[in-house]
C-alpha cells in the first residue's frame, strides 16, 4: 500500500499550481461573484436605451448607441475585473493564515511558489471566466444592435437617394463600430490590466497585515499608475531640458516603481473605432506578462522565509 | 538503515520572536531537543504557551529556528520534501469552508500528488478510518467541532505519510469526540505510524502516549518513557476483586507486622469521570 | 534572511525592473500615439470641469464611459437651450473621446445651428447683442469642427461637415471674408474627397464651393470637366450649370445658346435649367453667360419681353439683419 501509494505519486510544480489555481477558482465562484453577471446584463441592456434623438442625417442614425454598448460594457469589465482581481487576491491569502489552512497545505509537500502561483492563477482564471462570459453578452447586444442600426440607416440613406457607394461606405463605417477583430483585443487588454493588478495585490498581501490595507495601497497604485506616464516623460524632458533637482529625481522614483497603466487607454480608442493591430496588441501582452511575473517573483521572495 | 533513522530529531531548538521595533525579543524556545523514534507515539504536554505549537511549526518549516536544526526521517525541515512523510493537523483547524468532505480531502491528496482511482480509493479508506462516511458529501461549513477535527486528521493521512503531527488535537471537542481521536490515534499505533502530539490535557496523553516530554516556558524540563516518569517508585498497588473485609483486615495486620513498610491507604478504586460519562452515555443507547 | 538586507534587495529589484521597462514603454507611448490609439492626456482644465469623482473615473481607464455620461448631460442642456453648457460639455466630452466623430459632429452642430439660431429667433437680447451672439455661436461651432478635424484628419465626413457649415448661405453674413470661407470650405471638401473613402457627392459639393472663388474659376472649370468626364451618373443639373458658366468665364465670346443646348437638353429643358440658375442668386453661384444665353432662349422660345426672366425681380440676398430689425 505504502509503496504504491508513494511511487505512484506525480510531483510536478504545474500540476500543483493547476490544484490550488482551480481550488481557489472553485472558492471564489462558491462566494457568488458570478452574480455580478446579472448586473452586468443589466448594464448592457441599458446601454442599449442610449440613443439620443440628435442630429438629422443617416449617419447619425445609432452613432451613440454602438459606441455606448461598448463603452458600458467595457467601463463595466474594467471595474469588475480591477475589483475582482485586488479584492479576491487581497482576501485570499490572510483568510488562508487566519483559518490556519496554510498551515496545512505548506505542512504538505508544496513549495511556496506553487502556493502563491496557483492563488494568482485562480484568480485570474475567474477574472477570465467573467471577462469571457461578460463579452459574450456584449458582442449578442452589440451583433443585434448593429445589424438594426445598419437596417435603419440603410432605409433612411435609400430615402434620401444616396448612391449605391456613399451606402457602402456608410455600412462600412456602420460596421466598424459593431463587434469585431480589436473589441476582443480590447478585452484582452483589460485582462492583461487585471493581471497585472491581481499580482501587484498579490505581492502587497505578502508583507501586509489586512486585507483592508492590501486593498487601498493597491487601489492607490492604481489610480496613481494612471499619471506614471506623465512622470516619466517629465522626467526624460527635464534631462534634456538639463532640469534637476529634487522634482526630477522624484519624478524618476514615480516613473521607476508605479506600473504604467496609461498604456491601457488603447481601450478607449477601440471603443471609438480605431484598429487595434495584433502586433500592439501582442506589445501590451508583453507588458502584462512582464509585470505579472516580477510581481509574483517578488511575492515569493518575500513570503519564501515568510513566519506564520 | 532506515530503521535507525529518527523519524523526529529536534537539536538545540531556540526560537526568538521580535515583540516590537526595538522591544527585546522573546524567546520562546530555548534549547529544546526532542528525538523520536519510528513507531512511537510521543506527547509533549506544558500549558499554554509553553512552546508546544512553535517547537511543532519549526518542526514542519513553517517557522525558520533562530538556532538548531530539525529534521524528519533525516531531512532538514526547510526542504520542501522533508514534509512528503508528515501529516499535520493544526490547533482548531478551520478547513475551506466551501468544501465537502471528500473534496476537501481530494485537495489535499492531490497537492500530495495523489490522482485518479489512487485517490478515490484512498479519499474512501480514510473517510472510513474517521467514521465520517455519512458526511461525506456535506460542505464542512456544517461540520462540528469534532468532525472537522477528525476530517482534519484525514487530511493529514491523505499521503500515507509515516509522521502524524498533531497539534492540541481535542481542544474543544466534547468527550465522545474526543474519546473517537484518541481510539484513531491507536490505530495510527497498531499501524506502525509515529505519531508527535501536544497537548495540555494530561490524561490523555497518559493514556495514548508512549514517551513524553514536559515542557515549561520554552524549555524542556521533563522527558522520558511515560511508565518510568509516572511509577512512584518506593509504592506498591494490590487490586482485589470481591475481596472479603476480613481478607482487607488480614493483609492490614501483615503488613503492620512488616517492618520499613506501612500502608498508605485502603479503599475502592476510582474511575475516571470521563470514563463513567462514556459508560452512562454508552448503557442510555442501549 | 535579515529583514532589512531583504527589503533592501528588494527595494533595488523594484527600480532596476523600472528602468529596464521605462524606454520600452515609452517607446510603446509614442507607437500608439503614432498609431491613433493613444488620447493625449487630460487637462487640469478638463478634470476640474468634470468634477473630482469622474475624473477619477475617467482617470482609471474609463474615459469614453465618463463621455457617454456627459453626452446625457449635453443633451438636457440642449433641450433646455443653456448653450453655455452644452459648449462647455461638449469640450470636455471631446477631450474625454478625442475619437469619437458624432461628438464632434453635435457640438458643432448645436453651436452653429441650434444656439446661433436660437439668438436669431428666440432671445430677448438687444438687436445688437443677438446678432453678435449669433455671428460667433457660428464662429464657435466652426473653430469646434476644426479642432475636431485636427483630431481626426482622416474622417471625411467632419471635413464634408465643415464644408457644409461653410456653404450654408443662412450663415454666408457671419463670414466677413465670403470669398475666403468659399475657399476654406473648396477645400474642405478637396481634403475630403482625398481621403478616398468619401461617396461621389463630396466631390461634386467641392467644386460647388471653388466654382464660387472669385478668381479661382480656371481651377473650377478644370475640377468640372474632370467631374464630367466621370459618366452620366455625375452629370448632375447643378454640375451641367457651372460646366456651362465656367466655360462661358473662360470663353466669353462662346455660343451660350449651343452649348446650353448641348449641356442643358432641348430647349424648353434648357430655358428652365438656366432660369433655376438664375433666381439661385442667394447662393452667390457665377452666372456667367446665363443671361445672354436666357435672353437668346427666350427670342428662340418667342418668349415675350415683358416676360423675360431678366427683367423680374430677383428674391433679396440673404440679410440675417432683418431679423434683428424687429
Amino acid at each position: 500500500m505504502k509503496s504504491s501509494l508513494s511511487k505512484l505519486r506525480k510531483r510536478s510544480h504545474c500540476r500543483r499550481i493547476l490544484v490550488i489555481s482551480t481550488h481557489a477558482f472553485t472558492q471564489l465562484a462558491r462566494m457568488k461573484v458570478f452574480y455580478f453577471l446579472a448586473i452586468f446584463a443589466g448594464i448592457t441592456l441599458a446601454s442599449n436605451f442610449f440613443d439620443l434623438p440628435q442630429h438629422a442625417g443617416p449617419e447619425a442614425v445609432g452613432a451613440n448607441v454602438l459606441s455606448s454598448i461598448k463603452s458600458w460594457s467595457l467601463g463595466a469589465m474594467t471595474l469588475f475585473s480591477v475589483v475582482l482581481s485586488v479584492v479576491a487576491t487581497a482576501l485570499l491569502l490572510p483568510k488562508d493564515v487566519e483559518d490556519r489552512t496554510l498551515y496545512t497545505i505548506l505542512a504538505k509537500p508544496v513549495p511556496r511558489i506553487d502556493y502563491l502561483a496557483g492563488k494568482l492563477l485562480g484568480v485570474l482564471l475567474l477574472v477570465f471566466v467573467s471577462l469571457a462570459l461578460m463579452d459574450l453578452l456584449m458582442v449578442l447586444a452589440l451583433q443585434i444592435r448593429t445589424s438594426m442600426v445598419v437596417a435603419e440607416q440603410a432605409a433612411m440613406a435609400s430615402a434620401m437617394g444616396y448612391t449605391p457607394d456613399a451606402l457602402a461606405s456608410l455600412r462600412a463605417e456602420t460596421l466598424a463600430n459593431g463587434p469585431n477583430g480589436s473589441l476582443q483585443g480590447a478585452v484582452l487588454v483589460v485582462f492583461f490590466r487585471a493581471a497585472i493588478m491581481a499580482s501587484l495585490a498579490l505581492l502587497i498581501s505578502t508583507f501586509s497585515t489586512s486585507t483592508l490595507f492590501t486593498t487601498i495601497v493597491s487601489f492607490a497604485v492604481y489610480f496613481i499608475g494612471h499619471f506614471q506616464a506623465d512622470a516619466r516623460d517629465f522626467y526624460l524632458q527635464a534631462g534634456q531640458a538639463g532640469q534637476g533637482g529634487f522634482s526630477r529625481f522624484a519624478s524618476l522614483a514615480v516613473s521607476l516603481v508605479l506600473p504604467d497603466f496609461q498604456l491601457f487607454n488603447v481601450i478607449d480608442a477601440v471603443i471609438e473605432g480605431q484598429a487595434l493591430p495584433w502586433l500592439m496588441l501582442g506589445k501590451i501582452a508583453f507588458v502584462g506578462v512582464y509585470y505579472a511575473l516580477f510581481f509574483t517573483l517578488a511575492s515569493w521572495f518575500i513570503f519564501a522565509d515568510k513566519e506564520f | 538503515m532506515a530503521e535507525t533513522t529518527p523519524a523526529v530529531e529536534i537539536c538545540n531548538l531556540v526560537k526568538d520572536f521580535r515583540t516590537s521595533f526595538r522591544g527585546r525579543p522573546l524567546r520562546a524556545v530555548d534549547g529544546v531537543s526532542i528525538r523520536i523514534l519510528p513507531g512511537e507515539v510521543y506527547g509533549l504536554i506544558g500549558p499554554n504557551g509553553s512552546g508546544k505549537s512553535t517547537t511543532m511549526k519549526a518542526l514542519l518549516g513553517l517557522l525558520v529556528p533562530t538556532a538548531g536544526q530539525c529534521a524528519i526521517f533525516g531531512k532538514d525541515s526547510l526542504r520542501v520534501d522533508s514534509r512528503d512523510d508528515v501529516g499535520f493537523l493544526p490547533e482548531n483547524p478551520y478547513f475551506y469552508k466551501h468544501l465537502s468532505g471528500v473534496e476537501t480531502l481530494r485537495f489535499y491528496g492531490k497537492l500530495c500528488g495523489l490522482a485518479g482511482r489512487q485517490l478515490k480509493d484512498r479519499v474512501n479508506e480514510l473517510l472510513a478510518l474517521v467514521g465520517l462516511e455519512d458526511a461525506r458529501d456535506r460542505r464542512l461549513g456544517g461540520y462540528s467541532k469534532g468532525m472537522l477535527q477528525r476530517i482534519g486528521l484525514a487530511q493529514a493521512l491523505v499521503q500515507d505519510p509515516r509522521l502524524v503531527i498533531l497539534d492540541e488535537p481535542t481542544a474543544g471537542v466534547d468527550p465522545v469526540g474526543s474519546r473517537q481521536i484518541r481510539d484513531l490515534i491507536f490505530k495510527l499505533r497498531e499501524r506502525g505510524i509515529t505519531v508527535f502530539l501536544c497537548s495540555h490535557l494530561l490524561e490523555q496523553v497518559q493514556e495514548v502516549c508512549d514517551q513524553v516530554g514536559i515542557i515549561f516556558q520554552g524549555r524542556m524540563i521533563r522527558e522520558g518513557r511515560l511508565d518510568d516518569l509516572i511509577a512512584i517508585e518506593d509504592q506498591t498497588e494490590i487490586v482485589l476483586r470481591d475481596a472479603r473485609p476480613d481478607l482487607v483486615a488480614q493483609i492490614s495486620v501483615l503488613v503492620a507486622e512488616t517492618p520499613g513498610t506501612t500502608l498508605v491507604r485502603t479503599g475502592k478504586p476510582r474511575t475516571t469521570l470521563e470514563r463513567l460519562f462514556l459508560r452512562e452515555i454508552r448503557e442510555e443507547q442501549r | 534572511m535579515n529583514a532589512w538586507l531583504k527589503t533592501g534587495i528588494l527595494l533595488i529589484a523594484l527600480l532596476a525592473f523600472g528602468a529596464a521597462r521605462l524606454s520600452y514603454e515609452s517607446g510603446l507611448h509614442r507607437e500608439f500615439r503614432a498609431a491613433g490609439l493613444m488620447v493625449p492626456r487630460l487637462d487640469i482644465g478638463s478634470r476640474g470641469r468634470i468634477g473630482q469623482t469622474s475624473s477619477a473615473v475617467a482617470l482609471a481607464g474609463l474615459r469614453t464611459l465618463v463621455a457617454t455620461f456627459l453626452n446625457l448631460r449635453a443633451y438636457t442642456a440642449f433641450t433646455d437651450r443653456r448653450w453655455g453648457d452644452v459648449e462647455q460639455t461638449f469640450d470636455t466630452m471631446v477631450d474625454l473621446a478625442p475619437h469619437t466623430r458624432s461628438y464632434w459632429d453635435l457640438g458643432s452642430w448645436h453651436l452653429a445651428y441650434n444656439a446661433a439660431s436660437y439668438y436669431l429667433n428666440d432671445s430677448k437680447l438687444p438687436p445688437l447683442r443677438r446678432r453678435e451672439a449669433w455671428r460667433s455661436h457660428i464662429w464657435k461651432g466652426r473653430a469646434f469642427m476644426e479642432r475636431g478635424i485636427a483630431n481626426n484628419p482622416n474622417d471625411w465626413r467632419l471635413l464634408a461637415n465643415l464644408g457644409l457649415l461653410l456653404t450654408d448661405p443662412n450663415k454666408f453674413p457671419a463670414f466677413r471674408d465670403i470669398n475666403a470661407s468659399f475657399a476654406a470650405a473648396a477645400e474642405c471638401y478637396q481634403k475630403s474627397a482625398d481621403t478616398g473613402k468619401a461617396p461621389g457627392f463630396v466631390h461634386r459639393a467641392g467644386l460647388y464651393a471653388l466654382a464660387r472663388v472669385a478668381g479661382k474659376e480656371a481651377e473650377a472649370l478644370r475640377l468640372a470637366r474632370e467631374l464630367y468626364a466621370q459618366g452620366p451618373k455625375s452629370r448632375t443639373p447643378t454640375l451641367r450649370m457651372l460646366l456651362f458658366v465656367l466655360e462661358a468665364h473662360e470663353n466669353p465670346s462662346m455660343n451660350t445658346e449651343l452649348r446650353a443646348l448641348e449641356l442643358l437638353g432641348p430647349p424648353e429643358k434648357a430655358y428652365a435649367a438656366l432660369a433655376a440658375h438664375w433666381q439661385r442668386s442667394r447662393e452667390r453661384f457665377p452666372v456667367f453667360g446665363v443671361s445672354s444665353a436666357i435672353e437668346a432662349l427666350e427670342k428662340s422660345l418667342s418668349i415675350p419681353k415683358e416676360k423675360s426672366l431678366l427683367g423680374q425681380a430677383l428674391p433679396p440676398p440673404p440679410d440675417v439683419d432683418d431679423g434683428f430689425r424687429n
